[in-house]
């Protein structure tokens, strides 16, 4: 299934891409998505699924926009 | 008294006298310093009703304890006065090297009383004040004014100055120092033009008291190489404050078209990437650590400073996403001393009251052209349109009509910054409580909102949160007088600074009785507020009324068809009461009153207000 992968903010240049499509295979999970694209899983980070925050486990579907940030604390 | 200089310089620009008064170290460690000290000189020595923009109101320049001191971004001042927006407290702070010139001339705290015969410049130096003429520099912008004192101080001195917009009584007028820096959003820089005050300048030589000065200085000197270090391996400082304008416009957060809308397709041509990839140059406060200021060429070809604020409303909120032309309306805002977020807030207000018929004008969202020319209209007062608009969206409101109150996007007569709530309760919430009008810098809670609990929850859970981060962010840095950036943006340990005050001071406290000065402050600000509105109500704890309406929803995204709903906002309002201690008006009530040691300051607003 394909889905979209944006990163926000220092991630964009630490891990190299600001926003790429993806094919995954069906059941892949926010976390299986931040080992695939390579993201460090000991940074601090908020994952939202088409603008809601994912919980743990949750799966993906087709034409998911998945957006990985850095948790900002508003200025 | 170490860690304090136990001075306050008073100054009178009717009599063009000083004097230099002593404080007991009871009132030090009771309100610490900055919004402290500011808060509770005000409440004490100014009379309920008066003019905020009269000879009557005091300005002041409080610091704090590690204010100046070598440590990581500890050059920050706090300004103060009753506000010409809300008619409460208001203060703000920003960033100048006055935060260790004041201190070094022996002051922590300045307060400027009357008003001055001509436009006046204030210079301080050590025990000296001199009131000079102000003349060839009143009606010049910031700029000018920074380069004109640096010609004849040098660059070494602190200066605060304000623009037009501070002469002419914009009641957004804000004051200025350094290259970029700007503060006190609640109409300051007003307040210093009503009293034709163009400019402060202090330059001290003498050693700031401290307990361990050896230790404070090792501490402070390892700590400053650590945070920047961290702040290179995190790279928060690549995008600065901007990066989270993109999580914004993904997650409906974003103020677009007078926060009608929360997001849209073009806001990644202003977002942190873009802004990184046009920086010129970088620029910070003294003692920082990790600079935020990103400097882009504007229209013009002018140096601009952004952050995310003022790109979020002077862009998206007018839907301008074209950078360079964002950076020409933060410019002029910069140069005139009127508040970009006000600013972009009351443009886009004006828009939108075209648009829905509540005034006449050809003004449109998406005209940075128009947008230019309006914010020098306001700086000047220029007009009939440069006038109404210069006294800020909720009276501009009340003229125009129509309804318009419903989308001025204001609490308290201050204007909310660049956080669309239409669907985030929490963070409406510590919009509506902020004690000086809707500002940000009392309590953000958006990630917490979207992780930790639900965007759904009107629970009693966020009702906390706020209250938690007012202690830190509108609390402790506000009155230990330090920016907050390395701790919310870096996760430098709040811990550090428990350790920085025992420092300077040799006070060996925790960071629960830091809460407790913090909660004393905050309903000191609520006692200044009922003296000046004893009939005060809790709507005006609500947040704008658009964000309640189910003709304003999303149509698509997120948050399609959801809207904040009247009756639970104000049960999460009541949670917030409840935790605080406050009544039903949001008044702290006579038993918090007294556990915070504040009854006497109770007894005193009691004569103009009832307490329960």
């Amino acid at each position: 299934m394909k889905i979209t992968v944006k990163l926000i903010g220092p991630f964009v240049q630490l891990f190299g891409f600001g926003e790429k499509e993806l094919d995954v295979p069906a059941g892949t999970t926010a976390e299986d998505l931040i080992g695939l694209v390579s993201i460090d899983k000991s940074r601090p980070k908020i994952v939202t699924r088409n603008g809601r925050a994912v919980v743990p486990g949750e799966s993906l579907a087709e034409g998911d926009r998945v957006v990985i940030s850095p948790i900002y604390s508003g200025g | 008294m170490n860690g304090w200089t136990g001075h306050i310089l008073r100054v009178n620009l009717t009599a063009k006298t000083y004097k230099i008064e002593s404080f007991s170290e009871e009132f030090a460690q009771k309100w610490i310093g900055g919004r402290g000290f500011a808060a509770k000189i005000l409440f004490d020595e100014l009379t309920p009703g008066i003019d905020p923009l009269g000879p009557d109101n005091k300005f002041i320049v409080a610091l704090g304890p590690i204010a100046g001191i070598p440590a990581p971004n500890t050059g920050k001042a706090v300004v103060a006065g009753k506000s010409p927006s809300t008619g409460g407290y208001g203060d703000g702070n920003l960033g100048t090297r006055v935060a260790e010139q004041l201190r070094k001339a022996g002051y922590d705290a300045l307060i400027v009383e009357g008003k001055a015969a001509g436009p006046t410049m204030l210079v301080i130096e050590d025990d000296k004040v001199e009131f000079l003429p102000a003349n060839p520099v009143w009606g010049k912008g910031t700029y000018e004014t920074n380069d004109w004192i640096y010609a004849k101080y040098g660059k070494g001195v602190g200066v605060l100055n304000i623009g037009q917009g501070g002469e002419n009584l914009v009641r957004y007028a804000v004051v200025r120092s350094l290259e970029g820096r700007a503060g006190g959003r609640t109409g300051m820089g007003a307040v210093m033009g009503s009293k034709l005050l163009k400019a402060i300048v202090v330059k001290g030589t003498k050693p700031i008291p401290q307990a361990d000065p050896a230790g404070m200085k090792k501490v402070g000197t390892e700590d400053l190489r650590e945070v920047h270090q961290v702040d290179k391996k995190t790279g928060w400082s690549i995008q600065s404050t901007n990066g989270v304008l993109a999580w914004c416009n993904e997650v409906a957060a974003l103020p677009v078209r007078n926060f009608r809308k929360t997001h849209h397709p073009d806001a990644w041509k202003c977002d942190g990437e873009r802004l990184n990839d046009a920086r010129i140059a970088t620029y910070g406060c003294p003692n920082c650590t990790m600079r935020c200021g990103i400097t882009i060429h504007d229209e013009e070809g002018r140096e601009s400073e952004l952050d995310y604020e003022n790109v979020g409303l002077l862009g998206p909120n007018l839907e301008i996403f074209d950078l360079p032309a964002i950076g020409s309306l933060n410019y002029l805002c910069d140069d005139y001393g009127i508040d970009t977020m006000s600013g972009g807030c009351v443009l886009s207000f004006y828009a939108d009251a075209i648009d829905h018929g509540a005034v006449a004008g050809d003004y449109r969202f998406g005209d940075a052209a128009a947008s230019k020319k309006l914010l020098g209209m306001i700086a000047r007062r220029e007009g009939e349109i440069g006038n109404i608009l210069a006294e800020g969206s909720m009276r501009a409101a009340r003229k125009f009509g129509h309804g318009s109150e419903a989308y001025a996007m204001q609490v308290k007569g201050l204007e909310v910054a660049a956080y669309n709530c239409k669907f985030i309760p929490g963070m409406a919430l510590a919009f509506g409580v902020s004690p000086i009008g809707a500002h940000h810098k009392e309590s953000w809670v958006i990630t917490f909102e979207l992780k930790q609990t639900s965007r759904e929850s009107y629970g009693p859970e966020k009702a906390q949160k706020v209250i938690d981060l007012q202690r830190i962010r509108g609390g402790l840095f506000e009155y230990i007088v330090s920016c907050r950036f390395p701790w919310i943006e870096l996760g430098w340990s709040l811990e550090n600074y428990p350790k920085y005050f025992k420092l300077v001071s040799g006070l060996d406290w925790t960071l629960d009785d830091f809460w407790t000065i913090s909660d004393r402050i905050y309903a000191l600000m609520k006692l200044f507020w009922l003296r000046e509105h004893p009939q005060t109500d809790r709507k005006l704890d609500y947040p704008p009324a658009v964000w309640f309406d189910p003709a304003n929803v999303d149509t698509e995204g997120p948050i399609a068809g959801k809207h904040l709903e009247y009756d639970k906002y104000d049960g999460l309002l009541q949670h917030y009461y409840d935790l605080r201690g406050y009544d039903k008006r949001g008044i702290p009530t006579k038993a918090t009153l007294e556990r915070l040691g504040v009854a006497e300051e109770g007894r005193a607003a009691e004569k103009f207000g009832s307490l329960t």
